[in-house]
């Protein structure tokens, strides 16, 4: 499955480049801008009910231009998240998010930190900012397959527990596009 | 005759013996209600405790942009002094890039620490690395967070509580020899002291010096009124003898410590020498030296009359008697006096004693929703912000400069305007200054008179926003996909017939019409009719769902004219709707409290920080882009003499209509500032937003250690040059007035003609980009 996706992946990729090559070299024809292909990005949830389609969806070709990254925690942050992994196991939810907090006070552009607060949100039962946070890790994360998997797998869990299975789907499958475990 | 008198006055006799007897039983049974009242208050006694609020605990960790000079003067705003070698906490010693510091014990919303011994090494720039006392590497520790002020209730008695052991030795001692020499062995009154100040009394013609033992002086603090009548002071006198009899003297001198009266600051009064400690020296009572606690004790004798910011000379002289009578008494030694009476007083100046009254409105604000007012200014709660002091002293200071500059510089039409007004109101300002990716607020100033409690702008006034409503025009219209940064848009006179019948007909600032432009041009020179044109094109309800999703908190008015910003806010509300754009989408509510703890250290309410995605990524990613762009070459390009050169960063300028206020909101990687300027009987000024609060802005924003922008780009999103009249797409050496926008991959805009050439150039570099990608993979 996972073998699967990434050589369509490539072809796909492979298809796109040569594409958008052509059209570079023609002088795109484009007056008014066309829409832009369907967005797996960011899938837009309709509260409520149930998205009827999700199923197939498409494999986002693999923006050949974006530099990989690898986010890190400062040393600073990394010993906050420990204490803030102590607190939230002795079920200390509001110490263990001010802590976070602290370190995202630090470096506000760490996707890893915005995962670690979801994390202590969905512990504590707060799926709907667990999701919001894994939302905003999955902005900052661009180019960082590892922290985009852990994103978007933080935004699965929190939809899986609130019963919004099909959207959890979803993005456990963009968690699996990013970097397949 | 002589014997009908007897009788009568054996009659007499006996009613006034009875009489006498009442009395003295009424007396007594007087006496015995003050006993029981005085013991039992004073038993139960409890301060009242304002809720004191403290700022934002400043971080220290291995690559903080702090350089050796800078944490120097953070410890030195926490009023910790410089030493030749370590001793108590509160003090630091410096040894070229190297800090060692002794911190004081500091209690936080969420742990109490004790004290410690810090080293702190600098470079140039910032701290290399923290070690504790035994040489270990820290990767974080707090300074302890600044109290900035309290929330004290109607009457204004406000304090700061301490126990025996938060008090230095040498203030009892000292109060003893000033003020009652016998209070170990008295026994609530001091008839030799008495019969002293009657004495001086009377040869002075008047009353100069009070007899009073510190036991009296506490129960006139504690129970009485300052009346100086007869009946007060037989009263005082048995009640000081009633608190003798019941409780010792160590009760007696802690409450003294902490009762008495020590200054007045507006309505604020001053109570207790651990609160005077704070107003008067910044720092903790149990720090204070020779000289410091002098100048406390001759204060306590009139706090008005000895006021020592507005008497430092009378002060000083009474401070050195205060000096030379321990040495007299046997307390210190000579040497000691002398030395401590060559000290200046010592006194901070109110400014830099921090007090910001706009933000301890937002505290109490946020605050009145959970606590009711007693809690707030009894329960001796302590209350953790996000105000930054740094931030706030720079935004007091700009605003205070810019205005004045302004002023200035517009002397001749402010002449003119008092000539026809008739009064000189000046020019006023308001200033938010955020963290947006936490929400945290942390700085306020509401006005121009800094520390003046009056009518707080940044909360209060609500103005038309102007052109600050055109980036949610805009990205209402990128929202929709039919629109990007490269469109092409019209900018031709409107002409809307409002439902009244009227016709609207906004035009451009210039009075011109541009005809057909680039979006992000219209947005970057804030053109109002291709804005208008766009604006009703996605529809009006579509764009006030966009203000709303950002947190506009009223609906406003869905007339046409709110596309040009007839839309009113006050300067938070502005913070936090652009907050949202900074943000990249998400919305997270402003907030200025992190936590709130009780007396005794529990936790009992935190704020959280919070998000929402109200707008995709993309879109917000366009239009930052966009916002880039008024800075580069807009409405903000004047920001960039004062900016550093290579500081990116975002935002909008605002007028409204006849320029009566002038606005500008913007954003870096870290902060965000919005700025208002304008007048209270809202008349109109001499200059736009970008002439106005512009400068203010931009000058607040370099004086902040602030980071530049660097949003991720998201998937899908491709950085295009375009030309900033045509839209045409650009490449490097081709066209005119080139720009980058931000665009979604495959919406990019025609080449210009001739730069076709670069465009296989183009499709080189992609095909390159490309192999090595699949290569790396």
């Amino acid at each position: 499955m996972n073998l699967r996706h990434s050589s369509s992946s490539i072809a796909l990729a492979l298809a796109a480049s040569l594409l958008v090559a052509c059209q570079s070299l023609v002088g795109p024809p484009v007056s008014r801008p066309s829409p832009p292909p369907s967005q797996p990005g960011t899938p837009q949830p309709a509260p409520g009910t149930p998205e009827p389609q999700p199923q197939p969806v498409p494999p986002p070709p693999p923006a050949p231009t974006q530099p990989q990254k690898q986010f890190r925690l400062s040393s600073a942050s990394a010993a906050l998240v420990k204490q803030a992994h102590a607190q939230s196991g002795k079920g200390d939810f509001p110490a263990a998010t001010a802590t976070v907090e602290r370190a995202l006070r630090i470096e506000p552009n760490n996707p890893l930190l915005w995962i670690e607060l979801g994390q202590v949100h969905l512990a504590e039962g707060n799926t709907s900012q667990a999701e919001s946070m894994g939302r905003k890790a999955v902005a900052l994360a661009v180019g960082d397959p590892n922290a985009q998997s852990a994103a978007w797998r933080l935004v699965g869990d929190a939809l899986r527990i609130r019963g919004r299975v099909l959207e959890a789907t979803e993005a456990y499958q963009h968690a699996n596009q990013a970097s397949p475990r | 005759m002589a014997k009908s008198r007897r009788p009568f006055l054996r009659r007499l006799l006996l009613p006034l013996l009875a009489l006498l007897g009442v009395a003295v039983a009424g007396v007594g049974i007087y006496c015995y209600y003050l006993d029981r009242m005085v013991t039992r208050q004073f038993e139960g006694r409890r301060w009242t405790l304002p809720a004191q609020v403290y700022a934002a605990p400043l971080e220290l960790y291995a690559g903080l942009a702090l350089s050796g000079d800078d944490v120097e003067q953070e410890l030195r705003r926490l009023q910790y002094r410089e030493v030749e070698k370590l001793e108590r906490p509160g003090t630091y010693r410096r040894q070229g890039s190297r800090i060692d510091v002794a911190l004081r014990a500091a209690q936080f919303a969420d742990e109490a620490r004790p004290a410690q011994v810090l080293a702190i090494s600098t470079d140039a720039t910032s701290i290399t690395a923290l070690r504790d006392s035994k040489g270990e590497e820290v990767p974080i520790v707090r300074l302890e967070p600044l109290l900035i002020g309290s929330i004290f209730p109607i009457h204004g008695e406000d304090r700061i509580v301490v126990t025996p052991d938060q008090v230095p030795p040498l203030l009892p001692a000292a109060l003893k020899a000033v003020e009652d020499r016998k209070f170990d062995t008295h026994h609530g009154i001091d008839p030799s002291a008495i019969a002293r100040a009657m004495w001086a009394n009377l040869r002075a013609g008047g009353i100069a010096q009070g007899g009073s033992t510190l036991t009296q002086q506490l129960v006139r603090s504690y129970f009485l009124t300052t009346d100086q009548t007869l009946s007060r002071k037989f009263r005082e006198a048995v009640m000081a003898i009633a608190l003798e009899a019941h409780f010792t003297k160590a009760d007696l001198m802690n409450a003294y410590i902490n009762e008495i009266y020590l200054g007045q600051d507006g309505q604020r009064a001053v109570h207790g020498f651990g609160l005077a400690s704070q107003f008067y020296f910044g720092k903790p009572l149990a720090e204070l030296d020779l000289s410091e606690v002098a100048l406390l004790v001759a204060v306590v004798r009139g706090p008005s009359y000895y006021d020592p910011r507005r008497r430092p000379q009378r002060v000083l002289a009474r401070r050195n008697l205060v000096l030379k009578i321990l040495a007299e008494q046997g307390v210190i030694s000579d040497a000691a006096a002398k030395a401590a009476a060559k000290r200046p007083l010592g006194v901070l100046q109110r400014s830099s004693g921090g007090y910001y009254p706009a933000y301890l409105d937002f505290v109490r604000r946020t605050l009145r929703r959970d606590y009711k007012e007693e809690e707030l200014t009894q329960a001796g709660l302590r209350i953790f912000t996000n105000l930054d002091p740094r931030a706030q002293e720079s935004a007091e200071q700009t605003l205070e400069h810019e205005l004045a500059r302004l002023d200035r510089a517009h002397a001749a039409a402010v002449k003119k305007r008092a000539a026809k007004n008739d009064n000189s109101q000046p020019l006023e300002g308001a200033v938010v200054v955020t963290t947006p990716q936490s929400g945290d607020v942390i700085a306020i100033v509401g006005g121009r008179r800094v520390g003046y409690n009056g009518f707080d702008r940044a909360l209060d006034a609500v103005r038309p926003m102007g052109s600050l409503v055109k980036p949610f025009v805009y990205l209402t219209a990128l929202k929709t996909k039919k629109y990007t940064a490269a469109t092409i848009i019209q900018d031709e006179p409107v002409d809307v017939q409002l439902r009244n019948g009227t016709h609207w007909r906004p035009v451009n600032f210039t009075k011109e019409v541009y005809g057909p432009v680039p979006v992000a041009r219209a947005l970057a020179e804030s053109l109002n009719l291709a804005t208008v044109g766009l604006g009703l094109d996605v529809g009006l309800p579509n764009v006030t769902r966009t203000l709303m999703d950002f947190g506009l908190s009223r609906k406003p008015v869905e007339v046409p004219s709110m596309l040009l910003g007839s839309v009113s806010v006050t300067p938070i509300e502005a913070a936090q709707l652009y907050g949202g754009l900074a943000n990249g989408g998400f919305r997270t509510p402003l907030r200025a409290v992190r936590a709130v703890i009780s007396a005794d250290g529990k936790p009992l309410r935190a704020f959280p920080l919070e998000v929402s995605q109200v707008a995709d990524s993309e879109s917000v990613y366009q239009l930052n882009r966009m916002l880039e762009l008024v800075m580069e070459r807009g409405t903000g390009r004047a920001a960039r003499g004062v900016l550093p050169p290579n500081l990116v960063v975002a935002g909008k300028s605002g007028t409204s209509s006849d320029q009566r206020d002038s606005w500008f909101a913007g954003f870096s990687g870290s902060h965000l500032a919005v700025v208002w300027v304008g007048y209270d009987d809202n008349s109109p000024t001499e200059f736009t937003g970008s002439s106005g609060a512009l400068t203010v802005w931009a000058r607040l924003m370099a004086s902040l250690h602030t980071t530049s922008r660097s949003p991720p780009v998201p998937e899908d999103i491709v950085d295009v040059p375009i030309e900033f009249t045509t839209g045409l797409r650009a490449a490097p050496g081709c066209g005119e007035d080139v720009v980058t926008v931000a665009l979604p991959v495959g919406s990019e805009p025609p080449f210009k003609p001739g730069c076709g050439p670069n465009g296989a150039q183009g499709f080189l570099d992609r095909a390159g980009e490309w192999l090595r990608d699949m290569i790396r993979r």
